[in-house]
């Protein structure tokens, strides 16, 4: 178990909620008397400007650093602990034609990368610096997957193929894979583990939202998907919720219980192309082509924050570990620099 | 940084016995084992390869793609040979030689599809007289041209240019002619393009029909310009002219044009725009003599597109299929135009972008944009000016 996900869900925290909850509905009664404004601020915290040379296709965060690729041969990683995100590590050479997917485990002491030469990788990380782990990346040679997501402990990885084939590897026991599910075998753009490790869901080029669960291999329900090409699927910290967002430009919430439709967000203008939940999952962050990252609350499915620094797609935007009690994001795109935004306090 | 380049075209030109001079050598050398007894008779024609795409290079000084050097490969074919194959092969060979010999003797030019179709039975498939004569050219180290083969015509132009041999005009183009087949352009030729403000390359031949028949070359808000067609993959004329026009560009010290390409925004048309510019793959030994380093992108990306999608509806934009995404990854992985540390970034995140969203784009979406495909030339070029 890994302490992260520990914190989410635990009982430390039901105090804390209740009274989280009282204050909540204080505010919300202010907010429809409109004393306070529902909006939040998150100012920019600076960025490593060009931190590669093409676009920057994936963002992956650990508790203290934050890795990219791009579509250049190397993966940078940055330190999100110090007040100028430096450049910690480059590793260079990793895929010559590129990387278009890095996913990092709960800890941060696994990454597994995606190449556009079809390439899985392994990197392994000891006290801040990663290496290549040419062990398990021997093992997965072979690997089919262009979209990947790892679980929270590191142990499974899931991949959705160009065919639309599901794969799960797992990688305690030499990369074997155990898992491989067919869909109607449409190109699968985006995939998510729950957290929990009870589903997976994938994201297709026809729309379609596949969920499967890890346990039977079955598909518990199927979803309405959405009419045009879905780019992200991401599952709420407590597996509560699968929220899915694509050309469509609306962000689809279904409950992974009942597999109902639960809202819609709308309100980018552009295809939507990343989406990350905060650590409580009061908060969603949406990053689409038109360079464009929006924050919506989960209370009021409303969009709470709209940041445009560039007009150039924003490929990926996550949420940075939380610092005391304010929380940030980093967002990374056709503009080659990966941005750092943190909430405004008092 | 990357080693000296050792031009080898120059190299060869500087030493090299004239192409005459390699047919009767190659002859007598022929004659003088065939005089031999069977047992001790070295009965063969050695030729020169070009280099395999992978290991080509961005030569710095002509910006044009090129073979790395010391990786010529030689190939022996000899007679009888070990196989039938081997000595139809070597018939092939000296049956080239004999009529290219008399094309150079009696100062006619031949096309490779004239020499094919001198004995289609015989040579079985036009590729075959095409490596055969590129390998010729290549061993002897000349260019084509100097075999007495030229490529039949292909590629369109329309706008106002004047072609000049010698100290007469052989060609007055006017900006109100129609479009007309590419002149050949020898060494030499002079061409005047100072009336004009662009030049476009147009990948396909629908496109540049549209865009002639409203003279778009006339009215365009950037001024009077010339367009061309190599219609898909560029012939050599096509490329000889282009790169003619390219020079006299380069003496026009003041405002000299500007030459735009415009391709579809996949594998193809940015395969296409790289020809223009760096040159070939498979004729790595011509292309100093025939990229357009000033060449720019004027488009399609499949970001254009994505950008105005109100107008053009999602319908506008196409999957890419296996074959495509095959094809990207191996631009990707082969040539130097795309590497990371190569000359074109943007091109580079083109490819990838078009992986990523699994997307391409053809130039014919741009009918239905707001001001038509003229409008949005015009609204580009403003915009690169």
């Amino acid at each position: 178990m890994n302490k992260k996900s520990g914190d989410k869900g635990g009982t430390g925290l039901r105090a804390p909620t209740s009274l989280f909850l009282r204050k909540q509905s204080l505010d919300t009664a202010l907010k429809e008397l409109g004393i306070i404004s529902m909006s939040k601020q998150y100012l920019s915290r600076g960025s490593a400007d060009n931190a590669h040379i093409v676009d920057i296709f994936s963002l992956a965060i650990t508790d203290k650093q934050i890795l990219s690729t791009s579509g250049a041969s190397s993966i940078k990683v940055h330190s999100t602990t110090d007040a100028d995100f430096p450049l910690v590590q480059s590793i260079d050479g990793a895929h010559t034609i590129g990387c278009h997917h890095i996913v990092t485990n709960g800890n941060g002491s696994r990454a597994i990368t995606a190449g556009f030469d079809g390439e899985i990788k392994a990197w392994s990380c000891q006290d801040g610096h990663w290496t290549a782990d040419r062990k398990l990346t021997a093992d997965l040679t072979g690997a089919d997957a262009w979209a990947i997501a790892i679980s929270e402990d590191g142990q499974y990885l899931a991949g959705v193929t160009q065919e639309g084939r599901i794969n799960v590897w797992d990688l305690s026991a030499d990369g074997t894979r155990i898992r491989d599910h067919e869909t109607k075998g449409n190109f699968g753009t985006c995939i998510d583990l729950s957290p929990d490790g009870r589903l997976i869901a994938s994201g297709h080029e026809d729309g379609a939202v596949y969920i499967f669960s890890t346990e039977t291999g079955r598909m518990p329900f199927s979803l309405l998907g959405l009419v045009n090409p879905v780019r992200a699927v991401a599952f709420s910290p407590r597996s509560k919720i699968l929220a899915a967002a694509g050309d469509s430009k609306v962000i689809a919430l279904y409950d992974t219980s009942s597999g109902e439709q639960i809202a819609n967000l709308s309100g980018h203008s552009a295809w939507i192309l990343s989406l990350s939940w905060s650590d409580t999952g009061e908060y969603l962050l949406s990053s689409s082509f038109d360079g464009k990252v929006k924050v919506w609350s989960m209370e009021t499915k409303a969009c709470v924050a709209t940041h445009s620094e560039t007009d150039k797609a924003v490929w990926s935007a996550k949420w940075l570990p939380k610092v005391g009690k304010t929380e940030g994001f980093a967002t990374a795109g056709a503009n080659r620099s990966i941005a750092f935004y943190r909430e405004a306090t008092g | 940084m990357a080693e000296p380049i050792i031009d080898n075209l120059e190299i060869d030109d500087g030493r090299d016995p004239s192409v005459q001079e390699f047919i009767d050598n190659t002859l007598a050398a022929l004659i003088h084992e065939l005089s031999r007894s069977p047992a001790e008779a070295n009965i063969s024609i050695t030729l020169k390869r070009r280099a395999s795409p992978v290991a080509c290079i961005i030569n710095p000084t002509t910006g044009a793609l090129e073979a790395s050097p010391r990786i010529d490969t030689y190939r022996k074919y000899s007679w009888p040979g070990k196989t039938a194959h081997e000595a139809w092969k070597f018939t092939v060979i000296l049956r080239i030689l004999a009529i290219l010999d008399q094309a150079i003797r009696t100062g006619q030019l031949i096309s490779k599809r004239d020499i094919y179709y001198i004995d289609p039975e015989f040579f079985r498939m036009q590729c075959i007289v095409d490596r055969i004569v590129d390998d010729l050219a290549y061993t002897i180290g000349v260019n084509r041209t100097s075999l007495n083969v030229e490529a039949a015509a292909k590629g369109l132009v329309t706008g106002e240019f004047r072609l000049i041999r010698g100290s007469h005009i052989l060609i007055d183009a006017q900006s109100a002619t129609e479009d007309s087949l590419i002149p050949r352009i020898e060494d030499g030729d002079e061409i005047d393009i100072s009336r004009v403000r662009w030049v476009l390359v147009i990948e396909k031949e629908a496109v540049f029909h549209r865009l002639a028949r409203i003279s778009y070359h006339t009215r365009a808000l950037a001024g009077e310009g010339i367009m061309v067609t190599g219609k898909g993959y560029p012939d050599f004329m096509t490329r000889t002219f282009l790169r003619a026009m390219s020079d006299s560009a380069c003496n026009q010290s003041r405002r000299p044009p500007r030459f735009y390409a415009l391709t579809d925004g996949d594998p193809h048309g940015m395969a296409i725009m790289s020809t223009y510019k760096y040159g070939s793959a498979a004729h790595l030994h011509q292309n100093a003599r025939l990229s357009i380093p000033r060449l720019q992108w004027l488009g399609l990306r499949v970001s254009d597109i994505i950008a105005v999608p109100e107008v053009l509806g999602d319908t506008a934009l196409l999957s890419l299929t296996m074959r495509d995404r095959k094809k990207i990854t191996a631009m990707l992985r082969n040539s130097p135009v795309w590497a990371s540390d190569g000359p074109e970034p943007e091109w580079r995140a083109e490819l990838q972008r078009m992986l990523v969203l699994n997307l391409k784009a053809e130039i014919e979406i741009l009918y239905g944009c707001q001001g038509g495909l003229e409008g949005w030339i015009n609204r580009r070029m403003f915009r690169q000016e």
